[in-house]
């Protein structure tokens, strides 16, 4: 169980423009959260802050009181918005590229029975088949793609996750059985989950609580009771005026 | 009426784009006066003039025209005289051969009447129809061997030295610029140099050509597989190492998938090259086809080169076609 400190992070884009102003919170072991907002209002770029894929301008995390390392990384979960698939490896390479297991047997595809297991469980949770297993991932639907991902970002039983827009591509139910997989799956491991969305609704229906960014600020954070469910809002004034 | 743009859209061709072109465009004038490509110009002019009846002679047509006619008729057959031929079994022909007897007449003195005498002699020739190209396809089939296995060595030491010289995958940028600077070491010393001092050091034979072709090729594999590992998409690589994978990890499922087309480019590439230098590098002795043309040529025998020229094309134009049916395969 691992609990996550923001601790006021900035990001300022070279030209200037602010992605992230400083946003602190405290994430619970365990918790379901939710990241709304607006396109553009830095819901992944905080994620890929949390990542470190992007270094901040200032700010800091923490996990469990410290900064990550190499062993913490091993515990992230990570389904990045764009999938990050290796478009010419096939699905089971995909899935199996962070498995806990030895360089060699990675190296040659020799997996072992427990991890096989465990992605053929994980990938049929989320709609594909056996066939899909060898088939390279540029040659599945977008949608396809993306559950690939979340099943690469499951298989090593991470204590985080970080999932950037988990149902972006997916249809209304597929969405949302996808969603209540993935909150399950963090249920059972009792990881941290950390989720953007664009979609209110299913924030409310699932998250333990709410985040709402608008231009790289935190405007609403709370339970999902006490969210009112709009967040575009903000930035259409904007536009408005 | 005319409306104003509301948005102005970058300019595909700007002042510092001009002024590039023209600075290149000097540039080429300055260093083509220097190898003199208006005088290359002239005289292959000259020549097409000459080609087409239009100017009475050219220098560049007439000596291409007195070597090149040379060269045919290409040599096939070969000829052998057969008290030459060690253990010669007249029952056991090679294939398509035959036995040719000549009769030559000789004027001999006779020690008993003290007279010039003529008398017939007669010498057996074995000559067999195709016995040359089949020698040639001998000597082309050990050049390509040699330039199988300098591409084979190649790989062995080109990839370690990409896998360290490649920015996203180096365990240090130290141990990068040493891996970089060791491959264009390898590369910056030419085949034919190499194989000089190889010859020395292990003897004529393919030996020495299989190591000069090997470490040269090494040199500009090591840096085109390191360069198309850097050219690698990097979200399949950020998301791994967000997820805390080994490097080797990552190169293995998200770097080697996407560039191993190119990486089969490449060695296929080199491969090509290797069977074209191997035929180069035979001239100093180091196996092959190559030693052949250089004998063969510094006999004045042109036919033989004629045929060895030809052979190498049609090798050459064979890898071209399997290379192109590989890289569709592997894309």
């Amino acid at each position: 169980m691992i609990d996550v400190r923001i601790i006021d992070l900035s990001l300022r884009h070279p030209g200037g423009a602010e992605a992230l102003a400083n946003v602190s919170l405290d994430i619970p072991a365990g918790q379901f959260c939710a990241v709304l907002g607006a396109s553009g209002a830095g819901k992944s770029t905080l994620l890929r802050v949390l990542a470190e894929i992007t270094a901040p301008s200032t700010g800091s995390m923490l996990y469990c009181g410290a900064p990550s390392d190499t062993a913490l990384r091993r515990r992230i979960g990570l389904i990045p918005q764009d999938f990050a698939l290796c478009g010419r490896a096939s699905v089971a390479r995909n899935v199996m590229a962070v498995a806990d297991i030895a360089l060699w047997r990675s190296f040659i595809g020799l997996y072992p029975q427990s991890e096989r297991a465990r992605a053929a469980r994980l990938l049929a949770a989320l709609g594909l088949e056996e066939t899909h297993l060898a088939r390279r991932a540029d040659s599945l639907s977008g949608g396809q793609q993306q559950r690939v991902a979340i099943a690469r970002a499951l298989l090593h039983r991470p204590a985080i996750i970080l999932a950037d827009e988990p149902v972006s591509s997916l249809d209304p139910a597929t969405g949302e059985a996808t969603l209540a997989l993935l909150r399950n799956e963090a249920r059972d491991l009792g990881a941290t989950l950390i989720c953007s969305l664009h979609q209110p609704d299913l924030a409310r229906r699932f998250a333990d609580r709410i985040i709402l960014l608008d231009a790289g600020r935190i405007v609403f954070d709370g339970t999902p009771a006490k969210f009112d469910g709009d967040i575009t809002r903000p930035r259409l004034l904007a536009v408005g005026q | 009426m005319k409306t104003a743009l509301p948005w102005r859209f970058p300019a595909m061709l700007n002042a510092r784009t001009v002024a590039l072109l023209v600075a290149a465009f000097l540039l080429l004038c300055y260093t083509g006066q220097r190898v003199e490509i208006d005088r290359m110009l002239a005289l292959s002019g000259e020549a097409m003039l000459a080609t087409a009846g239009i100017t009475e002679r050219s220098q560049v047509a007439e000596g291409l025209g007195t070597t090149l006619i040379q060269l045919a008729p290409i040599q096939l057959s070969s000829r052998r005289e057969v008290s030459r031929i060690e253990d010669f079994d007249p029952e056991r022909l090679p294939l398509f051969a035959r036995i040719e007897t000549v009769e030559t007449p000789v004027t001999e003195l006779n020690p008993e009447t003290l007279r010039h005498e003529e008398r017939a002699v007669h010498t057996a020739w074995l000559v067999e129809p195709f016995g040359y190209a089949f020698h040639v396809a001998a000597k082309m089939l050990e050049t390509i061997e040699i330039a199988l296995w300098g591409t084979v060595i190649a790989v062995l030491i080109g990839l370690p030295l990409a896998l360290l010289g490649a920015s996203n995958v180096t365990p240090h940028p130290a141990i990068r610029s040493i891996a970089r600077a060791a491959s264009a070491f390898l590369r910056a010393v030419p085949e034919l140099i190499s194989a000089l001092f190889l010859v020395i050091a292990y003897g004529f034979g393919p030996i020495a050509g299989v190591l000069a072709l090997g470490l040269h090729a090494a040199g500009f594999l090591g840096k085109f597989y390191a360069d198309d590992i850097e050219d690698a998409d990097p979200l399949p690589q950020a998301a791994l190492a967000a997820m805390g994978a080994a490097r080797l990890t990552i190169w293995r499922c998200a770097i080697l998938p996407q560039a191993l087309p190119q990486h089969i480019a490449c060695t296929l590439y080199t491969f090509d090259r290797n069977v074209r230098m191997g035929a180069v590098i035979g001239l100093v002795g180091a196996g092959g086809i190559g030693q052949e043309l250089k004998g063969r040529f510094d006999m004045y025998e042109y036919g033989h080169v004629g045929t060895i020229l030809i052979a190498i094309f049609i090798v050459i134009l064979a890898l071209d076609l399997i290379a192109c049916r590989a890289r569709r395969a592997w894309r």
